[in-house]
């Protein structure tokens, strides 16, 4: 291939794609809105690091795409790309300052080329945009022809700058919660981004710490490989003890506006563990797994609250009842569902999410479950004579929660239970020539999963203390399904993580809340493309071969993912 | 005596007639071949079998009690486990616990029984554990265990496939087209394997088999199916000079040419 049909093939299409992606981001307003947070304070802002971030992974997909190792086309391939992806930006601001594109593209205003162009105006502008585009390109091919060692390196620590300035407002308060840390976080933060010495520091010690680390981590591994089994159970404990302190101590830490964060997430977890089962273990897609959760939600209230004036348990008399229905209800969607598989049953389920929402708002229903206005006054949980109020002390419930369903969960996937399950994903027809009762083990499914829910539910209603039809609505379960995809179909940690990122993060950084379903889509379909396991996917445990006979079945395994 | 018995078993797909008036009789502890051209009818009685299709007309008895109508899970509980043409193990679980999933039907824990980890549980886990290890053991898998049931190849699929069948602890065994797509030396361990399951564990076998080599090497009773009607039944000596099976094999005329 010639150096021009390289540059065609690899760099000019990869450029047109990224060119596209930054316009994008741009129009729809993105680079505008995160403009206003600092990640390095005065110098670079959210908007133009999500630029730049897409203008070097564009840059380096067209180098790797290239794949030569000849140093020009590499670097001719990548700043193509670059170029390209900066010129559709300039074109706009371009034709932008002649015509107003506003009456069609609303975002596209003064504004947003002021920041493109980095505040220079006219021809100095465009110009500053290629020149960075160029940088980005010259950068991504550096980064592509180092040895993989420096590459990671020279990621992690960019990267860790790019998270630290991004959660800054998580990572200011836990510093400056402790006094000693607290002179550290002026060090680092300034009140919107890092400082330059922050920034310099971060990545001096990320960059020092890292490569240490994957030096010595043969050396580490092998070491504590060869203490004696008694020494690894006490280092297991320890780190055990060291995570129980670490989740207890975790909300004073964190301080209200996170520790009510956490809870979010927490009940998150609790709702995507429960459809983890449904449909990360069973492979029954369920679109409708809001519904549990408004069922357990509503009993709860109907039992408790006094505004509606039937009964006035505590809260955990309650929730017995909460739990109980929502199985039953599991069980109630799941027997008319038996025989649907994959999309019909999505639909069917969908179809079931909603009857709940309008049955709880409609008329019919009012004077037992409050119609729109919803009901109030629902009593926080007491425990020993202690009322639970505020996320910091509803933390210690959820926690409670997840712990509980986690424990049951894994019981669950190393049983028969779970097993039937996994066969019944992988091949319906053959788990039943296999002698699993598909009715049994399907009803089974939906009514753990429901049951999960309905927990969640419940302690949802107690925390915020009242409830309405339009807390459950489809994106509920959306959102649910999406961060089981986004963790890893299947696994736990996955279900964690996925919370995590997709519940907490909009969270901490609003400027999201608004792309909130545009970042969705993006991230779900980067990763069925690059990613399709997800962020952390379920681990093969070993069965037949215990510790020190694992080497072969680790490289296996690794290979295979 | 009879494990298995056929009794003018019909089974139609909307016109298609595609076991029509069988009658079949399977001894104990033999290995029992159906043979026959593509399209005769040999998978759709596997499937009447094992519970998949119903047959319109007839009985299926089996160690004496009817079997038409009970669910696969049901068939599978009273002894009779298969394996596929097309080979179909659970591709993303490992080769353990493909095994384990086959010893579900002898595993007796609950949900509550597994959620407190009851001793009951544990130990039916360990002794299931075993004896998984064991036939991975018995197929030559041994160390293999633990990887994922895709990444084998295929002699070794065919193999796991049918360990994941004796898990359930079947008296009788239908084996669809074991040995396709293998070469010699690997049909030969595979004919070898399948008569050793019959002598040692006295498993009664039915095979549908392509290679007439394995058909007229092992089998004490062979069964020919042409259109879903059986055209002849006997020893393979006394099916290898049958004009009706060579007609229908090889078509009309060819018979006439063979005598």
């Amino acid at each position: 291939m010639t150096l021009a049909q390289s540059l065609w093939h690899h760099g000019a299409k990869t450029g047109v794609i990224g060119g596209i992606t930054v316009l994008v981001i741009a129009l729809v307003g993105m680079v505008e809105s995160f403009n206003k947070r600092f990640i390095v304070a005065d110098v670079m802002t959210m908007g133009i690091a999500l630029v730049i971030v897409v203008a070097v992974l564009i840059a380096y997909n067209a180098a790797k795409r290239a794949a030569s190792s000849d140093y020009p086309v590499v670097f001719a391939n990548s700043l193509l790309a670059a170029l390209i992806t900066s010129g559709f930006l300039a074109m706009l601001v371009i034709i932008g300052n002649r015509i107003n594109l506003r009456s069609v593209l609303v975002n596209a205003s003064p504004v947003l080329y002021m920041v493109l162009t980095g505040g220079f105006e006219g021809a100095a502008g465009i110009f500053v945009i290629l020149i960075a585009g160029g940088l980005s390109g010259v950068f991504a091919g550096i980064l592509y022809l180092m040895p993989q060692l420096a590459r990671q390196v020279a990621i992690v620590s960019l990267g860790s700058v790019l998270i630290a300035g991004l959660l800054q407002d998580l990572i200011r308060p836990i510093l400056s919660a402790w006094g000693p840390l607290a002179v550290v976080s002026e060090w680092l933060f300034t009140q919107n981004g890092l400082t330059i010495t922050g920034t310099i520091l971060i990545l001096l010690i990320i960059a020092a710490t890292f490569t240490i680390w994957s030096l010595k981590r043969e050396n580490i591994k092998t070491g504590y490989g060869h203490f004696p089994d008694g020494a690894q159970r006490n280092i297991k404990i320890c780190a055990f003890i060291a995570l129980a302190i670490f989740l207890i101590v975790l909300p004073q830490i964190l301080g209200l506006f996170l520790s009510e964060v956490l809870t979010i997430v927490g009940l998150y977890i609790l709702l995507g563990l429960g459809l983890n089962i449904v449909v990360g273990y069973a492979g029954m897609l369920d679109l409708g797994y809001v519904a549990f959760f408004a069922i357990g939600a509503y009993t709860t209230a109907v039992l408790t609250s006094p505004e509606l004036g039937f009964f006035s348990l505590t809260f955990w008399q309650a929730l017995p009842f909460a739990v109980a229905l929502g199985i039953l209800s599991g069980i109630i969607l799941g027997v008319p569902v038996l025989k649907m598989r994959g999309d019909y049953l999505a639909i069917a389920t969908l179809g079931f999410g909603e009857i709940i929402r309008i049955l709880v708002l409609s008329d019919f229903l009012k004077p037992w479950l409050g119609g729109a206005q919803g009901a109030g006054k629902i009593p926080n949980p007491v425990v020993a004579g202690y009322q639970i109020a505020g996320p910091q002390h509803i933390y210690y419930l959820i926690l409670a929660g997840c712990l509980l369903v986690v424990f049951i969960s894994l019981r669950l996937r190393d049983s028969r239970l779970g097993r039937a399950w996994m066969a019944m994903r992988e091949d319906e027809d053959v788990a039943q020539a296999m002698g699993i009762n598909l009715v049994a083990t399907k009803l089974l499914a939906f009514a753990t999963g429901a049951g999960f829910s309905a927990l969640s539910g419940a302690i949802f209603v107690s925390k915020i203390g009242s409830v309405y039809p339009h807390s459950f609505n489809v994106m509920i379960s959306i959102n649910v399904i999406c961060l089981i995809i986004v963790g890893g179909i299947g696994s736990i940690p996955g279900v964690i993580v996925g919370a995590a990122a997709l519940v907490g993060l909009p969270e901490l950084l609003r400027e999201f809340a608004e792309y909130r379903l545009f970042v969705y889509g993006a991230v779900l379909v980067a990763m069925m493309l690059l990613r399709p396991e997800g962020l952390w996917p379920e681990a093969r445990h070993k069965l037949e071969l215990r510790k020190d006979e694992n080497d072969v079945a680790d490289a296996q395994t690794e290979t295979a993912a | 005596m009879a494990i298995l018995k056929a009794d003018n078993m019909t089974k139609r797909f909307g016109g298609l007639v595609a076991v029509n008036a069988l009658d079949v009789e399977i001894k104990d502890n033999s290995i029992h071949s159906i043979i026959g051209p593509n399209g005769a009818g040999k998978t759709t009685l596997f499937n009447c079998i094992t519970g998949f299709y119903r047959p319109e007309d007839g009985e299926i008895i089996f160690n004496d009690r009817p079997i038409v109508g009970l669910s696969p899970d049901r068939i599978v509980h009273r002894g009779i486990a298969r394996t596929y043409q097309n080979i179909r193990l659970f591709p993303n679980l490992t080769a353990m616990e493909n095994i384990l999933v086959g010893i579900h039907s002898h595993l007796k824990s609950g949900f509550f029984g597994i959620v407190l980890a009851l001793p009951a549980t544990s130990k039916e886990e360990k002794m299931a554990a075993d004896e998984a290890r064991r036939l991975l053991k018995f197929i030559n898998m041994e160390g293999k265990g633990d990887f994922l049931a895709k990444n084998f190849p295929y002699g070794e699929q065919r193999r796991l496939e049918i360990a994941r069948a004796l898990a359930s602890r079947p008296k009788l065994l239908l084996l669809d087209e074991p040995t396709a797509g293998m070469n010699p030396s690997e049909t030969q361990a595979m004919m070898n394997f399948i008569t050793h399951l019959r002598d040692e564990m006295g498993i009664t076998i039915i095979l549908i088999e392509h290679q007439m080599r394995v058909v007229m090497g092992m089998s004490e009773t062979v069964t020919v199916l042409d259109y879903g009607k059986k055209i002849a039944e006997g020893t393979p000596d006394e099916i290898k000079n049958d004009p009706t099976v060579i007609e229908a094999y090889l078509g009309r005329g060819s018979a006439a040419e063979a005598h």
